[in-house]
C-alpha cells in the first residue's frame, strides 16, 4: 500500500445519544479514489463529514478520536481548520452553486484566500473551468447566475470551485445521486484523471461505480467498519460475510432460512421484541428471516440484534413498503 | 360521502368571505383616504411649511412633517438596521451555538414587539427628561429604531434560518470563516427576505405616532439640527382631525395620502433597486 494521507484512529461520533460512527480506524492511500461504501444511514457521510470537521454545523454531535492529515490532528480545537478545510476540496450530493455568477463561484475560493488582482483570478478562473471541461460551455457566460446552469454543469461547476483553492485532497459525497447518467459518467471520468494529482475519497452507494473508480475500499455498516482494503481484496475476495452480501447486492447469496417472521404491520419495539422471541426458538448458527414494514425498524431490529451478538447478514428492501433482515444466531 | 362534501363546500366559502374582508377593508381603507383626500391635496401642500395658524385654517403645508417623518423613519431604520442585522446573524447556530442566550433574545424581542408604541414614547420621555433634555429629532430617532429593532430583526432572523445548510456547508469547505460565510453568502442568499423585514420595520415606524408624541415633539418648521423638535405626517394628522375645522380636517386625509405614496414609493424603489442582486439567488 502507497503513503498515507489521511489517519483516522479510533473515531466516534454520536447524534443525540445515537452511536453513529463505532471506533472507526483506517488510513486513507495518498494519491488514490479511497471509496467508502455501505447501504444508506450506515455513517459513510458523518465520516466523511468528520475530515473536514463540516460535521460541527450538526445538531447535537459528539465525537471523538483523531484524523490526522499531514501529522495535524482534525479533531484539535487548537488545529486551524480553515486551513484544514482549505487542503480539502468538498463534492456534495446535490450540485449546490453558490448565489453568484459563474466567475464568481470560482473566484470566491481564492478571493478569500487573499487573492484580489482582477487577471490573477481571470486565470485561476479559466484554468479551472478548463480543467473540469466546463469552459467552452460558459466562456461566453461569465457572469450570469450560476443556477442557470443545468444540473450536470452545475455539479462540474462545483468540482471547479473545490479545486480553485488548491487542495490536496477531494472529498466527495454521493456526487453523481443527482446527476443523469451522461454527467454522472463525465464526473467519474474528471475524478479518474484527478487522481493522479489528489487523494480523492468518494462516498457512494453505487457499488458498480466504486467498482469502477476505486483503488481502496472501506466498507461500514450501520457505523461500524466491516472491512477496508484495496479494491481487488476487498471486490474479488471479500474476508466478511457481510461485505460479499453487500457487494453481491442484487444476487441474493444463499443463505438457507431455518425460519421466516412476518412482522409487517408490527411497530418498534413489538417488531424488535417478535424478533428476538423468533430467534430464541432457533439453535445457534441457524438463520432467521424478518420481514418489517415499519421505517425505524430498518435500522434498529438490525442494530439490537447485533447488539445482542448475532450476525446480520443482510439488509434489503424487497419492494416499495417492506424490507427484508437475515439475522444468524450465535 | 355526502356530509364531507358539504363540509368542504362550507368551509370554501367561509375562507372567500375572509378573504373578502381583508380585501374590502383595504380597499375601503385606500379608498376613503384618496376620495377625501385627493380634492384637498394642493402643491402649496407639498412644498410650503406651516404657517402660523395653519391649524386654524390659515395657508402654508405639510413639508415641515413630510420632512420630519423622512428624517425620523429612515435614521430610525438605519439605526435600527445595523443593530437588527448584527443579532439575526448572531443568531444563527454556528455563532450563538443555538443556546439559551439566543432563545431569551428571541424571548426578549418578542416581548418588545408586542409592547405598544405609547410605552416607547413614554419611556423615552423619561430618559429625556432625567437628561433635562427637549423633544428632539435625535430622540425620536432613537425610540423609532428600538421600535423597529424586533419587527426587523425577527423578520431577518426567519429569513436567514432558510437559507439551505448545504450553501454554507460549500463555503466552509472552502475555507471561508463564518463572517466571510455570513457576509458573503448568506446576506446574498437572504437579501430579498432581508429588505422585506427592513421595508415592514420602516412602514412601522414611520406610520407611528405614540412612540415620538413626547420625544420627537411637533414644530412648524424644518429641523436643521438632531437636536431641534421636528414635526412628523402621523401626527400632523393627528392634529388636523382634531381641529374643529372641516377644511383642516380635510388636509387630514391628503396627509394621509401623501405618508401612503411615500410607503409606497420606498417599498418599490428599493424592490427595483435590488432586482439586480436578486438574480443570482438560490432556488
Amino acid at each position: 500500500m502507497s503513503e498515507t494521507h489521511i489517519q483516522i484512529d479510533n473515531v466516534n461520533a454520536y447524534y443525540s445519544g445515537n452511536h453513529a460512527l463505532k471506533n472507526i480506524s483506517v488510513q486513507i492511500p495518498k494519491k488514490q479514489i479511497t471509496a467508502i461504501i455501505g447501504p444508506s444511514g450506515c455513517g459513510k457521510s458523518t465520516l466523511l463529514k468528520c475530515m473536514n470537521r463540516l460535521i460541527d454545523l450538526t445538531d447535537e454531535i459528539t465525537y471523538s478520536g483523531k484524523i490526522l492529515i499531514d501529522g495535524e490532528n482534525v479533531f484539535d480545537k487548537k488545529t486551524d481548520i480553515i486551513n484544514i478545510r482549505k487542503k480539502m476540496g468538498l463534492l456534495a450530493q446535490k450540485p449546490t452553486p453558490l448565489p453568484m455568477s459563474i466567475y464568481e463561484n470560482i473566484a470566491y475560493g481564492p478571493r478569500i484566500h487573499g487573492l484580489r488582482k482582477k487577471p490573477d483570478l481571470d486565470n485561476i478562473v479559466e484554468k479551472y473551468l478548463k480543467l473540469v471541461g466546463l469552459w467552452e460551455e460558459v466562456k461566453d457566460r461569465l457572469n450570469s447566475p450560476a443556477s442557470n446552469l443545468s444540473i450536470g454543469q452545475q455539479q462540474r461547476l462545483c468540482l471547479a470551485r473545490g479545486l480553485a483553492v488548491e487542495p490536496e485532497i477531494i472529498l466527495c459525497d454521493e456526487p453523481t445521486s443527482a446527476l443523469d447518467p451522461v454527467s454522472s459518467q463525465h464526473i467519474e471520468q474528471q475524478l479518474l484523471k484527478l487522481k493522479e494529482d489528489y487523494t480523492i475519497v468518494i462516498v457512494t452507494h453505487n457499488i458498480h461505480q466504486a467498482m469502477r473508480l476505486a483503488d481502496y475500499v472501506v466498507h461500514l455498516y450501520l457505523g461500524e467498519l466491516v472491512e477496508h482494503g484495496t479494491a481487488n481484496e476487498v471486490f474479488e475476495n471479500p474476508k466478511e460475510e457481510r461485505t460479499r452480501a453487500y457487494i453481491n447486492g442484487t444476487f441474493i447469496p444463499e443463505y438457507t432460512i431455518d425460519t421466516e417472521v412476518n412482522l409487517k404491520g408490527n411497530e418498534c419495539p413489538y417488531n424488535f421484541i417478535y424478533a428476538k422471541q423468533a430467534l430464541h426458538k432457533l439453535g445457534k448458527g441457524k438463520i432467521l428471516k424478518v420481514i418489517v414494514d415499519y421505517p425505524t425498524a430498518v435500522t434498529e431490529v438490525p442494530r439490537g440484534m447485533e447488539a445482542d451478538g448475532h450476525n446480520v447478514l443482510r439488509v434489503k428492501q424487497i419492494n416499495e413498503s417492506d424490507w427484508e433482515i437475515l439475522i444468524r444466531k450465535n | 360521502m355526502e356530509f364531507r362534501r358539504i363540509e368542504e363546500a362550507v368551509f370554501k366559502v367561509l375562507m372567500i368571505f375572509s378573504l373578502l374582508i381583508v380585501v374590502g377593508s383595504l380597499l375601503a381603507v385606500i379608498g376613503i383616504i384618496l376620495w377625501k383626500g385627493l380634492p384637498v391635496l394642493s402643491i402649496d401642500m407639498l412644498t410650503k411649511t406651516a404657517e402660523g395658524g395653519y391649524y386654524f385654517g390659515k395657508g402654508g403645508g405639510i413639508l415641515n412633517a413630510i420632512i420630519g417623518s423622512l428624517y425620523l423613519a429612515l435614521g430610525g431604520t438605519i439605526l435600527a438596521f445595523f443593530l437588527s442585522i448584527g443579532i439575526a446573524f448572531y443568531l444563527q447556530k454556528e455563532y450563538s451555538g443555538g443556546t439559551r442566550l439566543s432563545n431569551l433574545t428571541r424571548l426578549c424581542l418578542d416581548i418588545l414587539w408586542g409592547t405598544p408604541s405609547i410605552v416607547y414614547g413614554a419611556f423615552g420621555f423619561t430618559v429625556l427628561m432625567y437628561f433635562q433634555m427637549r423633544a428632539s429629532l435625535i430622540a425620536g430617532i432613537i425610540v423609532l429604531a428600538l421600535l423597529e429593532l424586533p419587527i426587523m430583526t425577527r423578520a431577518m432572523e426567519e429569513v436567514i434560518k432558510t437559507v439551505p445548510l448545504e450553501l454554507k456547508e460549500v463555503s466552509y469547505s472552502l475555507g471561508a470563516t463564518r463572517l466571510e460565510t455570513t457576509l458573503r453568502v448568506v446576506s446574498k442568499q437572504a437579501l430579498p427576505g432581508l429588505m422585506t423585514g427592513v421595508l415592514i420595520a420602516f412602514g412601522r415606524g414611520i406610520g407611528d405616532a405614540a412612540s415620538i408624541l413626547f420625544t420627537a415633539g411637533y414644530t412648524d418648521r424644518i429641523p436643521t439640527s438632531l437636536f431641534d423638535a421636528t414635526a412628523s405626517l402621523p401626527l400632523a394628522i393627528f392634529f388636523q382631525l382634531g381641529t374643529p375645522f372641516p377644511a383642516v380636517q380635510q388636509k387630514a386625509y391628503a396627509s394621509a395620502v401623501i405618508l401612503l405614496v411615500i410607503i409606497l414609493a420606498i417599498s418599490i424603489t428599493t424592490r427595483l433597486l435590488s432586482r439586480k442582486y436578486t438574480k443570482y439567488i438560490i432556488k
